[in-house]
């Protein structure tokens, strides 16, 4: 017995070596003409969204035989990423493509990592870079450059379940359009234990998590920003954002018609479950609620106070600025391929992003898929009113920053005004 | 009368056994419950134990979405490849610092408790650089290298050793059996509980790493379960329960068989390190 194991793992050790090594030859083989290029993503989205990419690039690969052969990497989530990302631009050994949530392109300019597309982007002319939604740009451009081609988009929405709104005798069809309908509404729809006073199903919830990206929204929709466009100055303790916090402590605290905690990934299943009539959280969770949802439920614009507003998010395809030129034109090539209008239609019907060309939605694929599912034409229009996301160098710590004042603010630890100034100084010292 | 209080005092104590054991097993109970279940069946609003109709679709789809066969072989050779190595290397140098003097002992030893207390973020950089050297990147060994010494393991074992009585070692050199036949045939013999305990705590440990697999690894052909896994936790959507659980139970289930079949061992050797202190 003692003699099996030890063959056993002295066979699986040596497997292991010679398989490395088959690795080694396999990468001395490759002609000296072919340009392979490694392009780490990340994925957003629940669904077979690598198995896309996988198709999307042996379509291009085929194309481009013999001369360019792109190596797409799964990399994880958002921060796993970009922990992949930048621990091999810093051993010097870039990945050539790369694409990273959107806020993270300062962190990456100040090490010197990502290209200027600026070049490439005139050569298109302007049917191609105006063709991309406004809102996507901003988070590509920095001090008039581009660095980044919008590839994966989304934005947060409200959705609400229709069957509760009748149950709670609203009209279904109307969801709330504004701060004071959703107060209004969320009230009506929370429903408590007649004994216990515990909470059976709540009227809305704001989803912990990327609880920053959709305050951000609170505060457009209240006429204001938190971080100014070139990523230097920090806006956190306007009057805006204190009433846009405040309304959040209204409802989440005083009220108590949302849950003060949660998190991003267990709420699309309490909406699923009957546990919220009304939530708030990104595009991205459409499909998954199409195939879960046992109900009917709609998707809209989130409420306005002065306007209807939102900050977009998701990821930029970018290249690495420190590889050989040569290199970086076979990433162009292989970036404007998947952004052309074809690509950006499949892509938006497969995955559930919005497709980030507004011609996309001229696509015939596209077009049976919205004629289908119109529920997916909602973030598109909401873009309109978007804005870009707010960016920032150390933007791992902003968020942290922000996230905390926000959890204890919805707790009742402390009073919006004093939150935000403390974020204000914070942030503003960290983003310098 | 006797036997009757024997009999209603096991009972007691089997049913407190049985209840807490059922607190440690509902969570692996929901997982393969939940993996197969349909989409829609997943979040009722009174939990549903047994799911019906059954849908078994949901291992094949997780298949299609990554190739978790290469995956488990990989897992394995990685595992195995650590701790071959990382029981030959702890052995020595443990026998080293327990039983020889020589200069700076104390001052390596240091070293060696001082590597445990690194956070292993820290050193993802510089292995990385290091690798990149050795070429190494993108292959199993990369996943393997960093690991192949363990402080932890030889502070352990050391501990071991020490506790074996010196006039052990004085009638084996007495018979003429010094040095490395010392340590193949008395120590390690003794030491028997401890190095299966470190064996177990490295096994499930590597078996879990995810983070530096990702960060080391690029093509399906080198990767390892947990990345397969995590390719169904999204970020921007939440999970993809059905899924995410099948590829649990996947993942799991060798750990668990490899669990059950050793199990007697196991805690017999932990209850005899236990007591050793």
């Amino acid at each position: 017995m003692r003699k099996i194991i030890f063959l056993v793992t002295v066979f699986f050790f040596i497997t292991g070596l010679l398989s490395t090594s088959e690795i080694w030859a396999q990468k001395e083989k490759g002609k000296p003409k072919l340009l392979r290029l490694t392009f780490y993503y990340p994925v957003g989205v629940a669904g077979p969204l690598a198995r896309v990419i996988g198709e999307m690039t042996d379509k291009f690969n085929k194309e481009h035989e013999g001369r360019i052969e792109v190596v797409p990497v799964y990399s994880g989530d958002y921060d796993p990423t970009m922990q992949k990302v930048q621990t091999a631009i810093m051993a010097g050994n870039p990945p050539d493509i790369f694409m990273v949530e959107i806020s993270e392109l300062p962190t990456l300019l100040a090490m010197d990592s990502v290209l200027s597309l600026d070049d490439y982007v005139k050569k298109l002319g302007k049917e191609y870079w105006d063709d991309f939604f406004p809102p996507f740009r901003e988070n590509a451009v920095i001090g008039g450059k581009v660095y980044g081609i919008p590839f994966q988009r989304s934005t947060p929405v409200l959705y609400w379940n229709k069957e509760v709104f009748k149950a709670a005798g609203l009209d279904p069809e109307k969801p709330p359009k504004t701060w004071n309908e959703l107060k209004d509404y969320a009230t009506k729809l929370t429903v408590r234990d007649a004994k216990s006073g515990d909470v059976k199903q709540w009227g809305v919830t704001i989803s912990g998590g990327w609880n920053d990206w959709l305050f951000e929204a609170f505060v457009r929709q209240n006429g204001s920003f938190l971080i100014s466009a070139d990523g230097l100055t920090a806006n956190f303790d306007s009057k805006e954002s204190i009433e846009a916090l405040d309304f959040w402590v209204e409802l989440k605290h005083r009220l108590k018609v949302g849950p003060p905690h949660s998190t991003w990934g267990s709420t699309p299943p309490d909406f699923v479950g009957g546990r919220t009539a009304l939530l708030y959280h990104s595009t991205g969770i459409l499909t998954f609620l199409k195939r879960s949802a046992k109900f009917d439920f709609g998707v809209t614009f989130m409420p306005q106070k002065k306007t209807f507003g939102a900050a977009v998010g998701g990821a930029n395809l970018m290249i690495a600025k420190k590889i050989p030129k040569e290199r970086q034109e076979a990433a162009w090539k292989y970036i404007e391929w998947m952004s052309n209008v074809k690509n950006t239609a499949e892509w938006s019907a497969a995955s559930g992003y919005v497709a980030v060309r507004q011609s996309a939605y001229d696509d015939p694929v596209m077009k049976e898929h919205v004629s289908k599912n119109p529920e997916y034409l909602v973030a598109r229009d909401q873009l309109k009113f978007a804005h870009g996301k707010m960016m920032a160098k150390n933007f791992q710590k902003v968020r942290e920053i922000l996230k905390r004042q926000l959890d204890d603010s919805a707790a009742g630890k402390i009073v919006p005004a004093e939150a935000l100034k403390i974020a204000q100084k914070e942030i503003q010292a960290v983003i310098k | 009368m006797k036997f009757n209080r024997n009999f209603r005092h096991r009972t007691g104590l089997h049913l407190a056994l049985m209840l807490v054991s059922l607190i440690t097993v509902a969570p692996y109970l929901w997982i393969l419950s939940t993996s197969l279940k349909f989409r829609t069946e997943v979040f009722t609003p009174t939990p549903k134990w047994i799911p019906w109709p059954i849908n078994i679709q949901n291992y094949l789809e997780m298949f299609e979405m990554a190739p978790f066969h290469l995956y488990l072989i990989n897992t394995i050779i990685v595992v195995t490849g650590i701790l071959a190595v990382q029981l030959v290397t702890i052995t020595l140098a443990a026998y080293v610092f327990a039983r020889r003097n020589f200069w700076g002992k104390e001052f390596f030893f240091f070293l060696f408790l001082i590597q445990m207390m690194i956070p292993i973020h820290a050193t993802f950089l510089p292995n990385f650089l290091t690798l990149k050297n050795f070429n190494l990147l993108n292959t199993r060994i990369a996943m393997m290298l960093p690991f192949f010494a363990s402080g932890y393991g030889t502070f352990l074992l050391r501990q071991a050793f020490r506790q074996i009585p010196r006039s052990l070692e004085d009638a084996a050199v007495i018979d003429g059996c010094g040095g490395l036949r010392f340590l193949w045939h008395v120590l390690i013999p003794l030491a028997k509980p401890t190095l299966i305990a470190f064996s177990i705590i490295s096994i499930v440990s590597h078996w879990n790493d995810y983070l530096w697999p990702l960060i080391v690894t690029d093509t399906p052909e080198v990767r390892t379960l947990t990345i397969g896994l995590g390719m169904f936790v999204q970020q921007e959507s939440g999970a993809d329960w059905t899924l995410l659980m099948a590829a649990t139970a996947f993942v799991t289930a060798p750990m668990m068989i490899f669990f059950l079949v050793f199990q007697k061992k196991f805690v017999e050797s932990f209850m005899l390190s236990g007591m050793k202190g």
